[in-house]
């Protein structure tokens, strides 16, 4: 008797399977969100200077492709996320709107500069959107006039902790309303 | 390029100083671009200043074989209309589309008078200066979002 008290019960220990059938849904959102935070494939929306350091992030010297972060197929279709990086003008704003509305529904938007989060020099002006969280959900903003290259991996890097603690405006389904 | 021919052509019409034709009618403009363009192949640019309540319309001319420079200058009132010289400069088209856009100039005879910069159903014309930006300027988007 003694002996069977001590073989410890079938049901009662947490077996690799119960895990799986317990935690199915977590286990998988995980897996998820662990693929896609690394094999996140932007999508370069350049209109002004931030994209001359956006070039530069994807180069040799700041390795974009160590994180999973390749610059391969510039089409929305293709991306995860966008790079807004430049000036959006009044006009320009409904064609990044076309854009955004293309890129399949796990999506992610970096806004890149000063111009993005407030408007920047043209935070006056009559034909400048000021900021484009106004027209749509952003993750993760990198400010400066223009940022280092150095900053773009940070905010990649951040973006990537966000996605796996599922922290994302524009989170799995896409924005609400849009 | 001597200035003489225009002073005998159009007489006191036109006031000549330096390089610089003053035009005291805006009806002679069309004939005096085309007597222009027998010695000038490109308009450079097209400069509009408003001083209410008149606009300054500088038409620049140029040429390829030396650097001479020509320009033309006529003043309107804010509210009349003007001829357009694209009949005769072909690139006068979108340098007036542009002043269409900031400043609300209509030009009779366009082939196509749209705006060129701003979006299509913008308010205003941005560059008069009556025009004030509005904190609703400054945040129209036109688009239709709940944000």
């Amino acid at each position: 008797m003694k002996v069977d008290d001590a073989v410890p019960n079938e049901f009662s220990y947490p077996g690799l399977g119960e895990i799986f059938i317990t935690n199915t849904r977590k286990f998988i959102n995980k897996v998820l969100s662990w693929g896609r935070a690394n094999s996140l494939w932007p999508l370069t929306f350049g209109t002004s200077c931030c994209a001359i350091e956006m070039m530069v992030y994807g180069a040799t010297k700041v390795d974009a492709d160590r994180l999973g972060n390749l610059f391969i197929g510039d089409s929305p279709r293709q991306a995860d996320m966008i790079f807004v990086s430049g000036t959006i003008t009044k006009k320009m704003a409904r064609r990044l709107l076309t854009v955004y509305q293309q890129m399949p529904a796990p999506k992610y938007v970096v806004a890149v500069g000063a111009c993005n989060i407030s408007g920047g020099l043209f935070w006056d002006s009559y034909n400048v959107i000021d900021g484009i969280d106004r027209i749509m959900p952003v993750d993760v903003y990198i400010p400066g006039c223009p940022p280092r290259p150095e900053q773009f991996l940070d905010a990649v890097k951040v973006l990537q902790k966000l996605i796996n603690e599922n922290k994302t405006r524009g989170g799995v389904y896409g924005p609400r309303e849009i | 390029m001597d200035l003489e021919r225009f002073r005998e052509r159009f007489g006191d019409k036109v006031k000549i100083d330096k390089n610089i034709l003053t035009l005291a009618d805006k009806k002679d403009l069309i004939r005096v671009v085309k007597f222009v363009s027998k010695y000038f192949d490109v308009l450079y640019m097209l400069i509009v200043v408003h001083r209410p309540p008149k606009f300054e319309l500088n038409y620049i001319f140029s040429r390829y074989q030396d650097q001479e420079i020509i320009q033309i200058k006529v003043e309107i009132s804010d509210k009349e209309n003007i001829a357009s010289i694209s009949n005769v400069f072909k690139s006068a088209e979108w340098e007036e589309r542009e002043a269409y856009d900031m400043f609300g100039i209509v030009f009779r005879d366009h082939p196509d008078l749209r705006r060129i910069l701003l979006p299509e159903d913008w308010p205003g014309h941005p560059m008069r200066k009556d025009f004030v930006v509005t904190e609703e300027i400054k945040h129209w988007t036109g688009l239709d979002l709940k944000f």
